[in-house]
């Protein structure tokens, strides 16, 4: 990007050189370093391409691509110097249009020099009306300026703060541990109680040490106020607005709780005994024991012996019944008889 | 759990002329479908009637335990079970005219292996079988869907075996006063053999079976396990007690009165079956290859890449397999 832009005096030294910085003067027109100071070296304040006098102060480093956007940029820079009304100085919202309106003519016809004298006039004419409400508005912005440095430089200071806070913890911290540890040592070395008590107390010790170091790395921290406001009053963040007022969650009326109903299972026959009974009642003796590797799979003859009992009792009251689908007419008459032996 | 199973809710009947009304029906339904234009003296002869259906089945039954027998792997007798009960349930619904029972019958084994997870590799199953493999695993894969659909996808069920083993395990914690209950077991095992040629797997439940197994067996070794019942099982519910009293009784009555069929009368009966059989699903017709390739053809002419075609050297070849069915 840089090697397209060319100095118009030396073309070719631009090319070459992707370091080198374009500048640009009031008229608008861009010029690299080198061809400035030869310019004014020369002692001639010409701009090569329109001709208008210049000043070399009054060469710029060029901020964008296009030297006329830079043009423009530094006289609308200026002329806000001047007009630097705000919307509270005016009633209505229509006049600080129109001011703004005024302002922006000004500066269209400054940069595309367009009736400059009429322009300049009416800027003087603002100037001479206006002195003492622009110089109150000066005072006024750099008033904030500086009020923003500081709240700047107060949050810099609280990290600053909290980070050799942390710091020193952790200093801290190391050194307890080596004393712990030297003191372990010590008593191992001079005490006559036995070594594994020693050791196991030392060990409790660490223990409830480690818990109270992080309350007290959270008392500290706490001890480091945030502030939620500006000096000014404003809400830092958007904290003020959001994060204290949510809605309260609807509250459900008291719906009962769930209650767990084991499922019934009716086995139509005498009920088999529980998975957990059989061992009591002596039931393993007669299966099957289950073998290393069945059961590291998980199985148990608890199961399998479980599982014929069931099958065995289960259907044992059972009385025939029709239900085969070509015998759908003599299923009503039989259940009718039967239904003090039936299930479901 | 067989009382919240299929088996329970759906294939059960009420006694022996239930199961043979059943059968019946499907009977007539069968003649009367092939034979409108028959007389009632003609009919009677061309087609089979009920009774001779089931020694029909009874001896196939016998075939299909024959075969499971000398299996290999050696099928355990859960898998033997499955089997015969859905042999049993689709010859309640369907007559043994309409489906060749052959077919049918390997086509139980098939599925029994799956459904009691008794691994069997295609290639295994049919290397069990004589004659030409190929046809007879295209045989089977045709009517595997066939089978389930009359089953109406119950595939589930519960063999009296396990209930065996729970009562047995019962007894010996139970019962200690019965020493060695184990010595029921051959009379046991032989009494289970023969219950499954009876209807008693479609009336009763299998606890009872086993249960009825159990005194069968203890009676011929002259042992007495009624206080078992009575003072254990039954302790809380006398009036139970009758109705399984009654449901034993009808099982072992049931067993006994088992004839297995002359093999003459299952020769003329198997000629005359031959000939009423429904071509459209005996696959040696020549109807029935007719339609198969029919429906070749069908799929031939929906050509432009959506169907894979079957060259007509395929067609051939299949049907050629398929004519040398039949030789099980």
């Amino acid at each position: 990007m840089d090697d397209y832009q060319t100095c118009p005096k030396c073309k070719t030294t631009k090319y070459r050189n992707p370091a080198m910085v374009l500048m640009v003067n009031a008229c608008g027109h861009a010029l690299c370093e080198s061809c400035v100071e030869l310019l004014f070296a020369k002692g001639s304040g010409a701009c090569p391409e329109c001709k208008c006098p210049l000043r070399r102060n009054n060469f710029r480093v060029q901020l964008f691509e296009d030297p006329a956007v830079d043009k423009e940029v530094d006289i609308r820079k200026r002329i806000l110097k001047e007009f630097n009304k705000r919307q509270e100085d005016f009633p209505t919202l229509r006049e600080y249009n129109d001011y703004l309106e005024e302002v922006e003519t000004i500066i269209f016809n400054l940069v595309f020099d367009i009736d400059p004298t009429n322009t300049n006039k009416m800027i003087d004419n603002y100037k001479k009306e206006n002195k003492d409400i622009t110089q109150k508005n000066r005072n006024r912005q750099s008033q904030e300026e500086m009020e923003l440095e500081e709240l700047l430089e107060n949050e810099k200071a609280q990290q600053s703060e909290k980070a050799n806070l942390y710091v020193n913890a952790e200093l801290e911290e190391k050194k307890q541990k080596h004393k712990a540890r030297e003191k372990l040592i010590d008593e191992l070395m001079f005490s006559d109680a036995d070594a594994k008590s020693i050791v196991a107390s030392h060990v409790q010790a660490t223990a409830a040490l480690a818990k109270e170091q992080p309350k007290a790395a959270a008392q500290s921290g706490s001890a480091v106020v945030k502030s939620s406001k500006f000096s000014s009053g404003i809400q830092i963040g958007l904290r003020g607005q959001h994060t204290n007022s949510f809605l309260p969650i609807p509250k459900q009326e008291d719906l009962p709780l769930y209650r767990y109903i084991a499922p019934i299972f009716d086995y139509d026959g005498p009920p088999p005994p529980t998975i957990e009974t059989l061992g009591k009642l002596n039931y393993f003796a007669n299966i099957r024991a289950a073998n290393v590797t069945e059961r590291a799979g998980g199985y148990t003859e608890a199961m399998s012996c479980c599982r014929a009992l069931q099958e065995a009792m289960g259907g044992l009251f059972y009385s025939p019944q029709s239900t085969h689908k070509t015998a759908v007419v003599t299923t009503i008459h039989s259940t009718q008889d039967t239904d003090d032996m039936e299930t479901t | 759990m067989f009382s919240t199973s299929t088996q329970r809710h759906f294939w059960m009947f009420k006694d022996e002329t239930d199961v043979s009304n059943a059968r019946l029906s499907a009977n007539l339904k069968y003649i009367s479908s092939r034979g409108k234009n028959m007389t009632v003296a003609e009919r009677e002869t061309h087609f089979l009637n009920a009774t001779d259906e089931k020694s029909l089945i009874m001896s196939y039954e016998y075939q299909l335990r024959d075969f499971c027998r000398k299996f290999h792997p050696p099928m355990p007798r859960y898998v033997v079970g499955t089997a015969l009960h859905y042999l049993k349930r689709f010859y309640v619904n369907n007559s043994v005219m309409d489906y060749p029972p052959k077919e049918i019958l390997v086509t139980c084994v098939y599925l029994a292996c799956k459904v009691e997870e008794f691994n069997v590799s295609m290639d295994q199953f049919v290397g069990n079988l004589k004659g030409d493999r190929e046809k007879a695993a295209t045989i089977i894969l045709n009517n595997e869907l066939l089978l389930m659909q009359q089953l109406d996808y119950q595939l589930t069920v519960h063999n009296p075996f396990r209930p065996l083993e729970g009562l047995m395990i019962d007894m010996k914690t139970r019962f200690p006063t019965f020493s060695d209950p184990e010595r029921l077991r051959p009379g046991i095992d032989e009494f289970l053999e023969q219950v499954f040629y009876t209807d008693a797997i479609l009336i009763y439940s299998p606890s009872q079976i086993s249960l009825a197994a159990i005194i069968h067996s203890a009676s011929t070794s002259k042992e007495n396990v009624d206080e078992y019942i009575t003072k254990i099982l039954f302790s809380e519910d006398q009036k139970r007690l009758l109705n399984l009293i009654e449901a034993v009784k009808k099982i072992r009555v049931m067993v006994r009165n088992i004839q297995l069929p002359h093999r003459d009368t299952i020769k003329t009966l198997e000629k005359k079956l031959i000939l009423c059989c429904n071509p459209d699903n005996n696959s040696e017709s020549p109807a029935f290859k007719k339609r198969m390739k029919q429906s070749f053809d069908d799929e031939e002419s929906f050509e432009d890449g959506q169907y894979p075609s079957a060259s007509s050297e395929q067609v051939r070849s299949m049907l050629l397999g398929l004519s040398e069915m039949g030789k099980i």
